[in-house]
């Protein structure tokens, strides 16, 4: 299988800040790739770099034998829900309905066929029931499946999700996740990014990064108790030798910080 | 009837009714999306702003507009300056700007012999002083800004949504933020003389954050709040004639008085559904 992202000596900043320093890493086509990380060590910056958000300062950043803004409109990517704001008055089904607007255009109407995907989408993210209500009257795990269904109604090859599970109910979090394990069969690379441990070892593809990608390879290539303690900086805090390692929670790197 | 009838008896206060729906209609479209952006300190600011380009255009006997417009331009790059040079936040540069441009602008009016007179009409308008040319340009920049927010309605949507996506949509949210920006200028522009440019705030925020309470899509807010604008252009100037109050004034607190009333009904509505919810 071909990389449909290829990082070569990758730096991203942002403002004066460098947020992925000197970098090589890979995405595979069809898979699932999880990009794990402490907060702050450039999981988001990444994703954002890879859609085209953000540029590169310097190294090669190819996306689908591409720059990442000429195959923008081949990528699509579900923001965590709390970084879309809920004031605007629209339903859910047009909120899924945006995702669209790449085809429509500035006037183009909703033909049949995108009224069947943005159905379709509704249809997997358990939502349609939910189809007439607004934006303000969903839980927050509800509104993440209404951005998920918009970003999968979206014509694309890459799908980014940012911490698409965090915070999530029960529900909300199998629903997406299920979803995430199906979109490769329909040829789709996924990529997203998390701070739970089983989540990165249940996909198929896995990037580790702390301010730089430390490794990237399979699940257990790369979650290894040595990779996860530099990851995380935990250095002999405690002996992980041979155990299983258990990804610290933001209480306890904010001990260690302190 | 008459008491309806009477306000709107003669040629200048038909032309004030005229000139008010105009600035209620383009106030109306531009300020639901600077309600939707959460811009409306900007707004408030941007109204300010322009009041040293008319001051300066009374002195200097030039078309207000004009000056209007070139103070709408010093004030967008000049706050646009201040977020990319500095770390301060948005707010705080809008904040700098709309104090320093009032300030100047009354500092210039303040050189003009009748210069309470020259700045009451400035910041508070002179509706029943809208002549018939005021009216024509007025239709203009109507029909400008009620088109180009038909163009842009789905780039504006999107950005209202999220920049990102908008980006990711191919939807260019810096042309989009670059046309909300001359809307407004065209709206304020367009209305500082029916209702000035301290009143013309109350129309750009009230009607679109009274209809933002009842409205369930964008284009519906859009209409209830050009609908909440022309009502409260008819009913401020019929009180006004009646009560002997300021024309703009009336005009400007009608729907911030209307906004207050359709909270407090949407609320109690609410409440007696929850009610009638536990019991269900």
């Amino acid at each position: 299988m071909p990389d449909v992202v290829i990082g070569h000596d990758v730096v991203i900043t942002r403002g004066a800040h460098v947020a992925i320093s000197a970098s090589e890493f890979t995405i595979p086509q069809g898979k699932i790739t999880a990009i794990i990380g402490p907060n702050g060590s450039g999981k988001s910056t990444l994703l954002h770099a890879i859609a085209g958000l953000l540029p590169v300062s310097s190294g090669k950043l190819t996306v689908l034998d591409n720059t990442p803004l000429i195959s923008q409109s081949q990528i699509s990517y579900v923001l965590q829900y709390t970084t879309v704001p809920t004031g605007t008055p629209l339903t859910v089904a047009e909120t899924v309905a945006m995702a669209r607007y790449p085809r429509l255009g500035l006037f183009g109407r909703l033909t049949k066929g995108d009224k069947e995907v943005v159905t379709s989408a509704m249809d997997r993210l358990k939502i349609t029931d939910l189809a007439k209500r607004h934006l303000t009257e969903l839980s927050g795990g509800q509104r993440q499946r209404v951005y998920v269904a918009q970003g999968i109604a979206q014509d694309h090859a890459i799908l980014l999700l940012d911490e698409p599970l965090t915070g999530l109910d029960l529900n909300s979090a199998k629903t997406i996740d299920a979803l995430i394990h199906e979109e490769p069969a329909r040829g789709c690379s996924v990529v997203l990014t998390t701070h739970d441990l089983e989540e990165a070892r249940a996909a198929d593809h896995v990037i580790l990064t702390a301010g730089r990608v430390m490794a990237f390879g399979k699940p257990e290539e790369v979650l290894t108790n040595e990779n996860l303690i530099n990851a995380y900086g935990l250095g002999s805090l405690h002996d992980h030798q041979g155990a299983d390692l258990m990804l610290p929670t933001e209480h306890h790197l904010d001990d260690h910080a302190h | 009837m008459e008491w309806f009838l009477d306000p709107f008896a003669l040629g200048f206060q038909q032309r004030a009714l005229t000139g008010g729906i105009l600035a209620g209609l383009m106030t109306a479209v531009v300020g639901t999306w600077l309600v939707l952006r959460g811009m409306s300190f900007f707004g408030d600011a941007f109204v300010h702003g322009i009041v040293p380009g008319i001051a300066a255009a009374v002195v200097l006997d030039i078309n207000p507009l004009l000056g209007a417009a070139v103070a709408a331009l010093v004030m967008v790059f000049a706050i646009e300056l201040v977020n990319r040079q500095t770390a301060l936040s948005e707010d705080t540069s809008i904040g700098l700007l709309f104090v320093g441009m009032l300030a100047l602008g009354v500092i210039i009016i303040s050189r003009v012999n009748s210069y309470s007179g020259s700045l009451t009409t400035i910041l508070f308008g002179d509706a029943l002083g809208v002549s018939a040319q005021d009216l024509f340009t007025q239709g203009i920049l109507a029909i400008i800004v009620i088109s180009v927010t038909t163009l842009f309605y789905r780039p504006l949507l999107a950005l209202s949504f999220n920049a990102d996506k908008a980006q990711l949509w191919g939807l260019n949210p810096g042309r989009a933020h670059a046309a909300l920006l001359v809307l407004i200028a065209a709206a304020v522009i367009g209305s500082f003389q029916s209702v000035g440019t301290l009143l013309v705030f109350g129309l750009l925020v009230g009607p679109p954050a009274t209809a933002a309470l009842v409205s369930r899509t964008v284009p519906r807010m859009m209409v209830t709040a050009a609908a909440i604008s022309v009502f409260s252009v008819w009913i401020g100037l019929t009180l006004s004639y009646h009560l002997n109050t300021a024309g703009s004034a009336t005009m400007a607190i009608v729907p911030v008085i209307l906004f207050f009333i359709v909270l407090t009904v949407t609320r109690l509505r609410a409440i007696q559904s929850e009610k009638v919810n536990s019991h269900a």
